[in-house]
């Protein structure tokens, strides 16, 4: 691609502009099968599907929610809903874990929330996930074609897509309790793809980028799904599941296409060189790669060196890993590291102790004892600012610790629907993220969190649907329920731990069969697995002045007392 | 039971780490939380060497790996030859 994205009024324009013989999505199964999309083929899939819709009665701002599995349908689906300027969001396709009456509830209140008039489900979609959901008086349910079909190129509406009407909805966290879908305007998500296609100079003649991350994921759906179609970049994409079932197949897919750019989560960083067969890596070469960027974690610096030490021998070269802060309510990146530093991103090393209690940064030499080391999330993209401020509301120097505040010109322009919430996460035009860091030296540094929620394996998760979940236990003290995420070393990312006091001290003589049922009822409910779970006598607890769990006193308390978890309260390496 | 399931099973006991919980050959391993998305691997790789079989992506779904009984039917079932 040459010259600005800002020149295209909307997404639909610049998806127009691409050469139509270039290879646009090759969906990668095996290396004996893929399927492969130029941009002139998937343009005409994505109109045949948007005359699907458009017979369902899709018009201009309507809503249409899909759900299905990653695949060129559901991409050429969202695309084609925005054809006709509906509103498109992608959910998670059900996990066969999560029991099919609470799957309908999560899909009920977001159809509603959304009021969604049609749903896109796939042809092998679960029954028992539908049963007798109410999708509100609006919605109809659709089962998905391929769009593949033959036929003369379909005649749509001529209507004009202004830049600031809505693209579509993202959702910010994996359970479905407490979603809240992102707004996003044409002119927002336009601006980020310009911002983050200049500062990691993209180019649609050699770029091509590798992708397993879900679509209704941000780094998905903004750096793998909508940054290639406007930038006309190819993209090599495999199923998450597929991945994390076979993830050396990163390896296999980036060396048979040479794909130049991926974001992947921290955890990905060792989950990869830890559980892909050594006696297959010389048949790989990951020369090709020019930046791969940690991203959607916060980013850990052992996690990068032992992706580093372990793939250079392979042609992985120095200074191509890369980390980036992003969030959906900003599109998606707030910060890049420059990609020109061979070294990789900044890091410093701190004074331990001044840290955790002053929160304050006071650089040290490398390797002192007790320091922590921080890996920085990079600069500012243009167009982007931040702020860090104290619990007062304080503007904070540089070095200090404090809640991470953004204002952009691609920042969302509120929860769909619900404008309670917008109120709240908006003040004065500046976002509060929930999250906690610092500035020195024009880089970011993000630490933790404010906010409660986990990240486990780049997806959030709210405490409060885990705990809601285990409280519901007869033998669990109702309200008496602590969620926390605890940084496990050995997997580069949080393991989901839960607290919960018994209702009677002689319930603890035989704790597996609670155990047991809790784990049950967590994944029957949100499709994830709690790593340990600890009983504890009733009054264990430590309890807030309104009576209530003080999550950060209990956790403390906790890893206190179990020194086997071997995590410190903020979760950093040492 | 076969060798290599009790193999199979034994490899799962060490990797979950519980003490006191034992399983059998249909004990539901993915759907009752005892294992994550991100222990499958692991059990993918145990399973293609006790089966001497290469099982391809795209092939497999969580679900075909929630039992032992299962992970050695989808071995069968979906299995290759190894090159």
């Amino acid at each position: 691609m040459t010259g600005s994205v800002t020149q295209f009024s909307n997404l639909i324009a610049a998806l127009a502009a691409a050469p139509g013989n270039r290879p646009f999505v090759t969906a990668w199964i095996d290396e004996d099968e893929s399927e492969i999309v130029t941009f002139a083929e998937f343009r005409r899939r994505a109109r045949s599907q948007a005359k699907v819709l458009l017979e369902h009665g899709m018009t201009v701002g309507d809503r249409v929610i899909i759900i299905m599995p990653q695949s060129i349908s559901a991409m050429t689906t969202f695309v084609g809903a925005m054809m006709l300027g509906a509103v498109p969001a992608f959910l998670a396709y059900p996990n066969f874990k999560v029991e099919a009456s609470k799957y309908r509830s999560g899909l009920a209140g977001v159809t509603a929330n959304l009021k969604a008039k049609v749903v896109v489900i796939d042809e092998e979609f679960p029954d028992d996930m539908l049963g007798h959901v109410s999708l509100g008086e609006e919605a109809t349910l659709l089962r998905s074609s391929d769009g593949k079909g033959p036929g003369a190129e379909q005649e749509l509406p001529d209507l004009e897509i202004h830049a600031e009407s809505l693209a579509f909805i993202q959702h910010s966290a994996g359970t479905t309790g407490l979603q809240k879908g992102v707004a996003l305007t044409h002119a927002a998500v336009l601006s980020q793809i310009e911002h983050l296609a200049h500062v990691l100079k993209i180019d649609g003649v050699t770029d091509r980028v590798y992708s397993w991350l879900p679509l209704y994921h941000d780094m998905g759906l903004i750096a793998c799904f909508m940054l290639p179609m406007v930038c006309h970049v190819p993209l090599v994409m495999q199923s998450p599941l597929d991945w994390v079932m076979h993830p050396e197949t990163m390896l296999q897919i980036i060396s048979a296409h040479k794909c130049t750019l991926a974001w992947m989560p921290n955890f990905a960083f060792q989950f990869v060189p830890r559980r892909a067969a050594p006696n297959r890596w010389a048949q790989y070469d990951l020369s090709s790669a020019r930046a791969l960027i940690n991203c959607s974690e916060p980013v850990r610096s052992s996690s990068m060196q032992e992706f580093q030490n372990t793939f250079s021998a392979i042609g992985l070269k120095s200074g191509v890993l890369q980390s980036s802060y992003a969030m959906a309510e900003n599109v998606f990146a707030v910060t890049q590291s420059d990609i020109n530093r061979p070294s990789g991103p900044a890091r410093i090393w701190a004074d331990g102790q001044r840290f955790r209690n002053a929160h304050l940064v006071v650089p040290v030499a490398e390797g002192t004892p007790g320091a922590v080391c921080l890996t920085s999330s990079g600069r500012v993209l243009p167009g982007n600012e931040v702020r860090i401020v104290s619990d007062s509301g304080d503007l904070l120097a540089d070095g200090h610790v404090g809640e991470i505040r953004i204002k952009s010109d691609c920042l969302f322009t509120g929860y769909y629907n619900r404008p309670d919430l917008t109120a709240k996460a908006i003040v004065d035009g500046w976002y509060s993220t929930g999250d906690l860091g610092f500035t020195l030296e024009d880089e970011l540094y993000v630490i933790g969190r404010k906010k409660d929620l986990l990240i486990v394996g780049g997806e959030n998760f709210y405490p409060q649907d885990i705990e809601e979940i285990v409280a519901a236990h007869p033998a669990i003290h109702d309200g008496r329920v602590v969620a926390m995420g605890v940084y496990n070393p050995d997997l580069g990312t949080e393991d989901i731990v839960v607290v919960a006091e018994v209702e009677r001290k002689e319930l603890l003589t035989n704790t597996v069969e609670i155990e047991r049922e809790i784990r049950n009822t967590v994944v029957e409910g949100i499709g994830v697995a709690v790593r340990t779970i600890f009983l504890k006598p009733p009054k264990w607890i430590v309890k807030s002045t309104a009576g209530k769990p003080a999550r950060s006193s209990t956790r403390e308390k906790l890893l206190k007392e179990h020194p086997e978890l071997n995590a410190d309260s903020l979760n950093l390496e040492s | 039971m076969t060798a290599e399931a009790q193999q199979m099973i034994e490899h799962i006991v060490r990797l979950i780490r519980k003490p006191g919980l034992t399983i059998d050959e249909n004990t539901p391993l993915v759907s009752s939380g005892l294992i994550d998305s991100m222990a499958l691997v692991d059990l993918l790789l145990k399973i293609e060497d006790l089966t001497h079989m290469r099982i391809p992506p795209g092939k497999v779904q969580p679900k075909d790996m929630d039992t032992v009984a299962k992970m050695f039917a989808t071995a069968q079932r979906v299995g290759k030859t190894r090159k």
